[in-house]
């Protein structure tokens, strides 16, 4: 589904991304882990095309991400969502609805089908400049899922909402994770991490320590955390 | 289009402009005296028309500015530009999308105003003035020629810089314009017949047309002569511009992070 080959990333003499390959199958659940400026966003911003690699390839379903085709499935939910202030929660959903290609009825049924599934439905109607944070996150998630993309993308996507929001975003990508959709989590929150995703792998300093499993990854009688704080200690 | 709507500065502008309509329509109500001798009500209208047609093109290049200026930082600040590029919009499309959007939308905006003013001359007067709203279209290159400017600009330096900068590059335009077709028109061939051998350095000859256009568009309302600066025709050279511009911007753009 996604492959990374030999992929570095230099903002002048800094290297956010440092020769980072790895694949991600169809039907993962993949966490990037990693302290601030591992370069887990950088990745998630070459995935997009927003940002180019210096060296190296990425390719997702074969296509390279250049190519404007590998985002026609893709949903993505970026680090505090920002939605146009002027726009309602509905008018904002029917703009992603526009651009995959959805319209009339079918983009009114899938707007409600969304709006069901991150718990907004009766909020829709709103300027999104009066949506707190974790609203905008759900509508961002909504938004995300509209056309039902094979791959999510989610960039550190329960920054800063509180306990509930951070319930409310992981049951929805629980849901995602049962109905085998691909999803690349980018997080902080290693326990929400580990109930949600099956594979993850460490960064830091532009470098992935470790991928693997997370059965794999944390032994008897450990957490994830545990085991992120080993790596990076080590690595330090 | 529709975005560009949604901000306050438009509507106060459009605010503005009705009630700068609204006060020019008086012009064509009175009866006018000059050295004791009634004038023409027709003849007056047909002047204040064209007076009015530069002052709205005017008005509008400050418009296009204030809208200009902001579509991309705006864009960026309030995730709209994330909204797109995550999905399958190619970044080519989405500058061409935002700029002729905005144009689109100056160009409709102008097009009431001076259609306002040909019908208000139509209704007083019973007279029609025939290229009034060929004259608009035309003016509508120069508005699209104003924004390209300044969003190209804008990738690289603060929006209000951007627009100080095209409106400083428009006023020594209608310097060098300007001063070419004073130097030019006949009053001033039949009292200095020397000016006629004046060439104009190179730099004036290449530079964007925007006054020259406006000049054009002055000729298509009164028929009169266009005192062209070069070979080529102010129209061509504005499309060479535009062209250019949006070439190098697409190209900046597709080098952005986002």
């Amino acid at each position: 589904m996604i492959n990374l080959d030999s992929v570095t990333k230099k903002f002048g003499a800094h290297t956010a991304v440092d020769n980072v390959s790895y694949t991600i199958k169809k039907g993962a659940s993949f966490a990037l882990l990693g302290p601030n400026g591992a370069g887990k966003t950088t990745i998630v911003r070459m995935l997009l095309d927003f940002i180019k690699p210096s060296s190296g390839n990425i390719t997702i379903n074969g296509l390279p991400v250049s190519d404007p085709a590998s985002r026609r499935h893709i949903g993505y939910v970026a680090e505090q969502h920002r939605i146009p202030p002027y726009l309602s929660g509905l008018e904002y959903l029917s703009r992603h609805a526009s651009l995959i290609g959805l319209s009339g009825e079918e983009a009114g049924n899938e707007v409600d089908r969304v709006l069901g599934m991150v718990f907004m439905k009766g909020q829709e109607r709103k300027k999104s400049a009066a949506y707190s944070r974790g609203m905008k996150q759900r509508m961002g998630l909504g938004a995300a899922l509209l056309g039902k993309p094979e791959l999510l993308i989610l960039d550190e996507p329960v920054t800063g909402l509180d306990p509930i929001g951070i319930r409310d975003v992981r049951k929805i990508i629980e849901a995602l994770r049962d109905k085998k959709m691909t999803v690349v989590l980018n997080s902080h929150l290693l326990s929400e991490v580990e109930k949600i995703c099956d594979t993850a792998a460490i960064m830091y300093k532009g470098k992935i320590l470790i991928k693997d499993n997370i059965n794999a990854i944390v032994k008897d009688h450990e957490t994830l955390e545990d085991v992120f704080f080993r790596y990076i200690e080590n690595a330090k | 289009m529709l975005d560009q709507m949604r901000h306050k500065s438009f509507y106060v502008l459009l605010g503005l402009s009705i009630l700068f309509i609204l006060m020019i329509r008086g012009c064509y109500d009175g009866e006018y005296m000059v050295n004791g001798r009634m004038v023409d009500n027709t003849a007056v209208a047909w002047h204040v028309s064209k007076i009015v047609f530069h002052l709205i093109t005017a008005g509008m290049f400050l418009m296009v500015s204030m809208l200009s200026m902001k579509i991309f930082s705006r864009d960026h600040e309030d995730g709209s530009v994330v909204l797109f590029l995550s999905r399958s919009v190619v970044r080519w499309q989405y500058v061409l999308g935002r700029v002729t959007g905005t144009w689109a939308l100056c160009l409709v905006f102008m097009f009431i105003l001076h259609l306002t003013i040909f019908l208000t001359v139509w209704v007083k007067t019973g007279t029609l003035i025939s290229g009034y709203l060929t004259a608009s279209f035309v003016c509508s290159i120069s508005l699209f020629f104003v924004i390209a400017c300044i969003c190209f600009l804008s990738l690289f330096m603060p929006g209000f810089i951007s627009a100080l900068f095209t409106m400083g590059m428009l006023f020594v335009g209608f310097i060098s314009d300007g001063g070419y077709q004073i130097f030019n028109s006949d009053i001033v061939r039949a009292a200095v017949p020397s000016s006629i051998n004046l060439e104009p350095a190179l730099w004036r000859v290449l530079y964007p047309k925007v006054f020259m256009v406006q000049a054009y568009a002055d000729t298509i309302i009164s028929k009169g002569e266009l005192h062209k600066m070069g070979p080529f025709h102010p129209l061509l050279n504005l499309f060479f511009f535009i062209f250019l511009i949006m070439v190098l911007m697409v190209n900046a753009f597709n080098r952005k992070e986002i």
